[in-house]
């Protein structure tokens, strides 16, 4: 036995023998030559700076606040979309859409893309050594393309913090002085600069075509449209700040000289031209029905409005935005709805009137009625009640009022305290609910004290981005698969609208104005152009220019566009000041067996206030901690 | 072994990891005490404002001594009597700025030294004055009224807002107040030039109001008026009680 067992031992001990080499080189690491020397490699290499961008999409995350969002500075690659995201997005923020009371977070997400920017620097500094393997034009469009990608994280920076440190090159860390890999932020103006060197390299050399999802010089030229604009309204306005006795500002770390904003406004403009003459068209294919039409277009894939889409399959690239956006349980299998549309934006669109010349409720015989004279683009933005979705039809009523003899006035906004809104007068109620046999709200709302379960907090719901064929029981986290569209034509249309008019050349900036709102259906396509200065924000601004601007918030409505635009149109403090979001109502009136529509302050009675520091975000203090020379802080932080 | 010998064990090893690499931290406790006053240029007195409606920053320079070292400002709270009182601070070389407070920015006091108790004042300028404050009431309608004054007019930023501020207790100020849509829809949000807003005139007569009271309750209340300039603080008037019957 024992001998056995010794014998085993020695048996064993010899078999597995020691000393074996094992510093083998592993076979399945693609290296420089493999990546570079190929247009599959780069395409390979690429893809990973693809996924990261800073585009602000379903996924994003105003809010870095969850546990399982840290690290991700906003941006979640992958299928780890949290299901929160729709209520801390840059709609909810900047006061689009209400639902639940989320933080203002003025101070952001703490992005700082230098691992990506380095991996971009590798390609630059490294691909010339592979240019015997390639076309020149195919070289030089690869080229171009890498320079795409770091012009859109610069660009991702600079619209959040100013100026920041310019990395051309390639850094070593090992061999390299601390003091020369601290580097210091570059001036606001050099850092749009070089965004716009990036971008005007990219425009030059790249394809003009190039498979869904990838760039092209139509695409770097779109992006050049969106960050030069940006730009030219931070030279142009941020004198109106009144920063002018911060470090930040005096060292020209945010803000530019107003003299800079032509140059910046004509960059934008030359961009759009570019892409108006490019093979772009508005999406009409589902005319005469302008809503349904305007609707399609965020759905289509084959849309000839899409210049850039970020693609999500459902399965291991999915969203919850369905999910999220519409009541449970008639319309999805989730939670519910986490934000509604405010009245104050659908008030911008055409919009029947709800008060009469007697300053009394106007009365409606059904409550669909509301959409007789609404603007098509609207309908197509936001469901509302008679709309259906799914095979379900949206029935959305607040309550009955008793009698309601008096003006709209005396409803006070919803005031539990005016006496018309006495509970022997008005019956609000829970689903199911009767007075005198009648129901007292409609089966999705507006029920009080009530999540998103088939309750409308704000009379209607979005529409825009929403999967209608997608079956509700489909509806779930992270089953969506809709691209979110980065870039398309009308948003184009509005960049160089707004440029042109800055520019000067206001009747060229109409005829942008007019196609987009020929396609919108709106009653007045091309409103007079009006001079007139008015001063909402306490700086001078022309009637015709806010009318631009007012057309970018109808438009691009909910397409994460509006918080970045108050941001560097600088009156993001002076827009959410003490802003009460309010809600359209609807009331049955029992005795006239008629409806009204009143304008109601949200029913948590919650404002909106934003510090006028939200023109810029903080540079994140760890990064300062570890690089003293990004001082000084942004203002107010 | 039995169940209760394991029990003893276990609680004898849970006894024994709470004396297991201990380690006193002989760093001193912060002592320090900074305190002292913000003053208005114009009254002399200690400026009105509400329970830390702004802060105080202050950054420790010893700590930056040490090579590498970033320090950060620390703020410290100025309580509604414009006194500022902080007990738990390291001794030091601090740089000291009332900062984003209603007054025309100020510069940097540099190299105070703390060592156990040091008293630092700050003479402010105001942006605006308010005086001749009242408050009217007929039955339970409230009516505020005061006179805002621009002592320097040149480089002024807009005037931005009037705003009335109603609260049940003696803290009434932009930091505590009845915060409804009732009592704030009725600020004058004005946003405009000195010049445009008042003129060629130095002060102006602003009445807000009627605020709707309940009988029966004590208020407390004042009106506070801004500039556009970074985080619009309000300069206030006094504080006024109300007793409605």
């Amino acid at each position: 036995m024992k001998i056995k067992l010794i014998l085993f031992t020695l048996i064993f001990g010899f078999a597995v023998s020691s000393c074996e080499e094992l510093e083998l080189k592993p076979k399945g690491i693609l290296g420089e030559p493999e990546l570079f020397g190929t247009a599959y490699g780069v395409q390979k290499y690429f893809v990973q700076l693809y996924m990261n961008l800073p585009i602000e999409d379903f996924i994003y995350y105003a809010n870095n606040s969850p546990s399982n969002n840290s690290g991700f500075n906003g941006y979640m690659p992958g299928n780890n979309n949290y299901w929160q995201a729709y209520k801390n997005s840059l709609a909810t923020m900047g006061g689009e859409i209400y639902g639940w009371n989320v933080d203002l977070n003025e101070g952001g997400v703490g992005y700082w893309p230098y691992d990506r920017i380095r991996i971009v620097n590798v390609f630059i500094n490294s691909f010339p050594n592979y240019k015997s393997k390639y076309d020149e034009a195919i070289y030089n469009s690869l080229m171009a393309e890498a320079r795409f990608l770091r012009a859109f994280f610069y660009q991702g920076m600079a619209k959040r913090y100013g100026g920041v440190p310019i990395i051309s090159e390639v850094q070593d860390p090992i061999n390299t002085p601390a003091e020369e890999l601290q580097v210091p932020r570059s001036t606001e103006y050099d850092t749009w600069k070089f965004i716009y060197e990036d971008l005007k390299f990219a425009m030059e050399n790249m394809n003009p075509t190039s498979v869904s999802g990838r760039a092209n010089k139509y695409v770097a030229a779109a992006l050049m449209s969106r960050s030069m604009l940006y730009a030219g309204r931070v030279a142009k306005y941020t004198r109106y700040l009144g920063f002018e006795t911060e470090a930040a500002m005096q060292g020209g770390f945010i803000g530019m000289d107003p003299s800079k904003a032509e140059e910046f406004f004509q960059y934008a403009y030359d961009a759009g031209l570019l892409i108006k003459n490019g093979p772009y068209a508005l999406y009409t294919k589902n005319y005469p029905d302008k809503a349904t039409n305007f609707a399609n277009l965020f759905l289509d894939k084959t849309s000839s409005e899409n210049i850039f889409v970020k693609g999500y399959d459902g399965l291991t690239f999915g969203h919850c935005y369905d999910a999220l956006m519409s009541p449970n349980p008639d319309f999805s299998s989730f939670v519910g709805a986490e934000g509604g549309p405010v009245l104050q934006f659908m008030q911008m669109y055409d919009f029947p009137a709800l008060t009469d010349a007697q300053g009394k409720p106007v009365r409606f015989d059904k409550r669909s009625d509301i959409k007789n004279a609404m603007e098509p683009r609207l309908q197509g933005t936001c469901y509302f009640d008679g709309d259906v979705l799914r095979g379900k039809t949206f029935s959305i009523q607040r309550g009955i009022y008793v009698k309601y003899t008096g003006t709209t006035a005396d409803a006070q906004n919803g005031s539990n305290a005016a006496p018309i809104n006495a509970t022997s007068n008005r019956k609000l109620g829970n689903k199911g609910e009767k007075y005198n046999n009648v129901l007292i709200t409609g089966d999705h709302g507006m029920f009080s004290g009530r999540g998103g379960e088939n309750n409308a907090f704000m009379g209607a719901f979005i529409r825009k981005y929403i999967d209608v064929n997608r079956p509700t029981n489909l509806v779930n986290v992270n089953k969506s698969n809709q691209s979110w569209i980065v870039f398309r034509l009308a948003e184009i249309y509005l960049n160089t609208a707004e440029a042109a008019y800055e520019l000067g050349k206001r009747t060229e900036a109409f005829d942008y104005v007019q196609a987009i709102r020929e396609r919108a259906g709106s009653k007045v396509t091309r409103p007079t152009i009006d001079q007139t200065t008015n001063s909402p924000y306490g700086y001078p601004i022309e009637a015709g220019l806010q009318f631009i601007r007012d057309e970018r918030a109808r438009e691009l409505y909910c397409e994460n566009h509006y918080w970045w635009d108050l941001k560097t149109w600088r009156i993001t403090d002076q827009v959410l000041n003490n802003r009460y979001l309010r809600a359209l109502t609807c009331y049955y009136v029992f005795d006239e067996g008629k409806y009204i529509y009143l304008d109601e302050i949200n029913r948590d009675n919650r404002t909106k206030t934003a510090s006028k520091r939200a023109a810029y975000e903080k540079i994140p203090q760890g990064e300062i901690n570890k690089n003293p020379k990004l001082l000084p802080q942004n203002p107010l932080y | 072994m039995n169940m209760k010998n394991i029990l003893y064990l276990l609680i004898v090893a849970l006894l024994l990891s709470f004396t297991a690499c201990q380690k006193i931290d002989n760093w001193e406790e912060p002592t320090a005490r900074l305190y002292g006053n913000v003053i208005d240029k114009y009254t002399g007195a200690n400026l009105l404002m509400d329970q830390n409606d702004w802060q105080i920053r202050i950054i420790d320079r010893t700590w930056e001594q040490s090579k590498g070292a970033v320090a950060q400002f620390q703020s410290l709270a100025v309580m509604k009597d414009g006194v500022y009182n902080n007990t738990k601070l390291f001794s030091g070389t601090y740089d000291m700025i009332p900062y984003d407070g209603p007054f025309w920015p100020v510069d940097t006091v540099k190299g105070v030294i703390l060592d156990k108790e040091t008293q630092q004042d700050f003479t402010v300028t105001p942006y605006l004055q308010l005086s001749n404050f009242k408050a009217t009431l007929n039955g339970t309608n409230l009516t505020l009224s005061c006179n805002v004054k621009a002592p320097v007019v040149a480089g002024l930023p807009n005037l931005y807002e009037v705003k009335g501020f109603l609260s049940l207790t003696t803290f009434c100020g932009n930091s505590n107040y009845i915060n409804i849509a009732e009592y704030n829809n009725l600020r004058k949000n004005i946003n405009k030039t000195w010049a445009a807003e008042v003129g060629v005139a130095d002060n102006k007569d602003y009445t807000l109001g009627p605020f709707l009271v309940k009988s029966g309750y004590t208020y407390y209340v004042r009106i506070g008026a801004n500039v556009n300039a970074l985080s619009r603080r309000y300069n206030y008037s006094e504080i006024l009680k109300v007793v409605v019957p």
